[in-house]
């Protein structure tokens, strides 16, 4: 069964169009990401999936239900961790998990086990009796994906969920998403603007921008799809320049080489493995090999080619002059 | 930013028109026993004074139950009794007196109800002298219906509502406004918990929470007045008395979900809670009768709970009263509460 599809999902608010006809296919078991920028209907996608939103137009299902008919089994059905932080700053951690369980219709028994391993596995045993607003924002978020968790889902959607984490809570929480993932057989659905973060983590990447997907395919199959490969710079002396690039070029799985001043510039498939060969080959010649510089063809990269620019920054919020941040969005725009 | 230029502006209009400096037009029944030349000559007077400075509305009643009746039950403010006799007595320069029985549960209609009275009854013995050159021992007796009740404790029904008020302004809706706020209420819109669920669990937290409070403020206030109302109600009074704070707490608590349902910055709450205090309160009858205001802010009162629940809780606590005397107020209660809880939660919308 596919554990989520969408058949030309289209949401348009007035004017604008926030999706504008997205088809999907996650297997069951997959971890699957969205990568785009902000703005690109990632969060809008999550919201029609978690039945928060209805689409204009399109299907969406997961676990093979409907969203806008099933919605509640749907629910039923899915962990959920938002993209704000919204684990309740008055409750305690075990409260958090407790309530939320309740909310699931959990029995006391059930409850009470499944709380206890989940803080334990998110590392919040010893802070289970303290205020979430004592918590930094790392532990909120392995919190609320803890919370995403306690009644066993079949499918855990996560928006950005390392947005606004420090690098080391942000690793904490790759580890954490790689363990659920191969304890519970769950399928995961997560959005990022982080190349890593889909790079390190998902079998498969779509890459979505203006609502609508662009590109989608395993990490490996995507950087393939493009033409700029991993590019080697050299620093070389006590060789002609001009025949160490035409002996460059012969090398197998290098596309281009060029030079300038003492510097050879060569372009590989797999630049770590052509490094070896490359500098034996230059030494053979009599020459010198001061520094070696690998810069390996990224998600960016990809990105780059599909989108025709670089994942951009968080545009500003449009924010009302009369009645300040923070009003009614439609108030505020 | 426009409301809170705005609601100032309404404050004025409401409160000006619930204090105007005098009392107007306060119900006083006249039973008038007598039927003589005197009788109607004090009668005359009194209509004097509800023609002129329109400080009472005369209403002659024939039978003298009826009258205390609608006295114990707030219809009247006073009932004034002309004995039998009354014109003999006048005239035979007997000791004549004049009944009047007050409602003291609201001092500040019973004072000046008297005041007026007193009033329009010494010109009675002005123009009785003149004529008969001779002082005649004329007095008003009045009577309070209700054993004495110092002014700060005829507040306590007010005071009672306010902490509802407020109890319910920050518990139930508040509490969704300010989830929406800070974006929780994403993660349980997750959750299989119906929009019903929603509603009805806030509207429950409020609920206990708001009269737990107007319990302690009924009882501190008390103390603080010197009212005990403890060794002055019955049980069945006290019930009654829960019935009707938990009836309003439910009816302002769905108000709260009407209002707010669709609010998401609490800010917007202060500002809607400062004028809603406003207009639900003091046109209540908890400091100013209700008599006394214009005809459409009567009506607003007619539709005001906290005006029902004002009158009940004065009832139970003052008059001894039953469930006879309130069974209108917590009738109208009910209904409101049902209505406005129904209501809240069809403006509540269970999406972002």
């Amino acid at each position: 069964m596919r554990a989520i599809e969408t058949t030309d999902l289209v949401k348009k608010y007035g004017e604008l169009t926030a999706l504008g006809g997205v088809s999907l296919d996650v297997p069951e078991g997959e971890f699957f990401g969205l990568l785009g920028p902000n703005g690109a209907g990632k969060t809008t996608l999550i919201r029609i999936l978690t039945t928060l939103l209805k689409p204009t137009a399109g299907a969406a299902r997961v676990m093979g239900h409907d969203v806008v008919k099933e919605n509640a089994l749907v629910r039923a059905l899915i962990g959920v961790v938002p993209q704000a932080m919204t684990s309740d700053l008055d409750l305690t951690g075990y409260e958090t998990m407790d309530i939320y369980a309740r909310f699931y219709g959990m029995h006391r028994k059930e409850r009470g086990g499944r709380i206890d391993e989940l803080l334990d596995m998110v590392g919040l045993k010893d802070r289970a009796k303290d205020l979430v607003a004592t918590y930094s924002g790392g532990m909120r978020r392995r919190l609320e994906i803890a919370r995403g968790l306690v009644h066993k889902p079949a499918v855990l959607i996560l928006d950005e969920p390392t947005i606004g984490l420090d690098p080391q809570s942000r690793h904490v929480v790759w580890e954490l998403l790689e363990r659920f993932r191969n304890a519970d057989k769950l399928t995961i659905l997560l959005t990022t603007h982080y190349m890593e973060e889909a790079e390190s983590l998902c079998d498969r990447v779509a890459i979505i921008d203006y609502g609508k997907i662009v590109a989608l395919d395993t990490v490996p199959g995507l950087k393939k799809q493009i033409p700029q490969k991993d590019s080697i710079e050299l620093g070389v002396t006590g060789v002609d320049m001009e025949r160490a690039v035409e002996w460059a070029k012969k090398l197998s799985g290098v596309t281009t080489a060029s030079y300038r001043e003492s510097t050879l510039l060569v372009s590989a498939d797999h630049g770590a493995e052509a490094i070896p060969a490359i500098v034996e080959g230059l030494r053979g010649m009599g020459g010198r090999v001061a520094r070696v510089m690998l810069k390996e063809q990224t998600l960016e990269d990809v990105f780059i080619h599909y989108t025709g620019r670089p994942i951009r920054e968080e545009e500003a919020k449009k924010v009302s002059f009369l009645l300040g941040a923070g009003v009614p969005t439609k108030w505020g725009k | 930013m426009a409301m809170s230029l705005l609601m100032p502006i309404i404050y004025l209009v409401i409160l000006g028109n619930s204090f105007q400096g005098e009392l107007k037009n306060l119900p006083v029944a006249v039973v008038d026993l007598d039927g003589g030349p005197y009788s109607e000559k004090v009668m005359e007077l009194f209509r004097a004074v509800e023609a002129g400075p329109a400080t009472l509305d005369i209403m002659q009643v024939a039978d003298q139950g009826f009258a205390m009746e609608g006295l114990r039950e707030g219809v009247f403010k006073a009932v004034v009794v002309i004995p039998g006799g009354f014109s003999r007595d006048v005239m035979r320069r007997n000791l004549s007196e004049i009944g009047l029985y007050l409602d003291n549960a609201e001092t500040i209609s019973a004072l000046t109800i008297r005041a007026s009275i007193t009033g329009a009854l010494s010109a009675l013995k002005d123009e009785f002298v003149s004529i008969r050159e001779e002082r005649a021992q004329m007095r008003l007796r009045d009577i309070e219906l209700y054993k004495k009740i110092d002014y700060d404790q005829t507040l306590i029904p007010g005071v009672v509502i306010m902490a509802i008020f407020l109890g319910a302004m920050t518990t139930g809706a508040f509490n969704m406004v300010m989830d929406k706020f800070l974006g929780v209420e994403e993660s349980y819109f997750l959750t299989p918990l119906s929009k019903t669920d929603i509603v009805m669990g806030l509207i429950a937290s409020g609920l206990l929470i708001t009269t737990f409070l107007a319990l302690i403020v009924l009882f501190v206030g008390s103390l603080i007045s010197g009212l005990f109302f403890w060794g002055g109600i019955s049980f069945g009074a006290f019930v009654l008395m829960l019935a009707v704070i938990i009836l309003s707490t439910l009816g302002l608590q769905g108000l709260m979900f009407m209002i707010m349902g669709r609010i998401n910055h609490p800010r917007i709450v202060g500002v809607l809670g400062g004028f809603l205090n406003v207009i639900l309160f003091f046109p209540s009858g908890a400091i100013y009768p209700i008599e006394s205001f214009p005809g459409w802010l009567k009506a607003f009162a007619f539709v005001n709970p906290e005006t029902y629940s004002v009158h009940a809780m004065r009832a139970l606590l003052f008059k001894s009263a039953g469930l006879q005397a309130v069974q209108g107020d917590i009738a109208f209660l009910a209904v409101f509460a049902l209505i406005s809880v129904l209501l809240g939660m069809l403006v509540f919308k269970r999406a972002l």
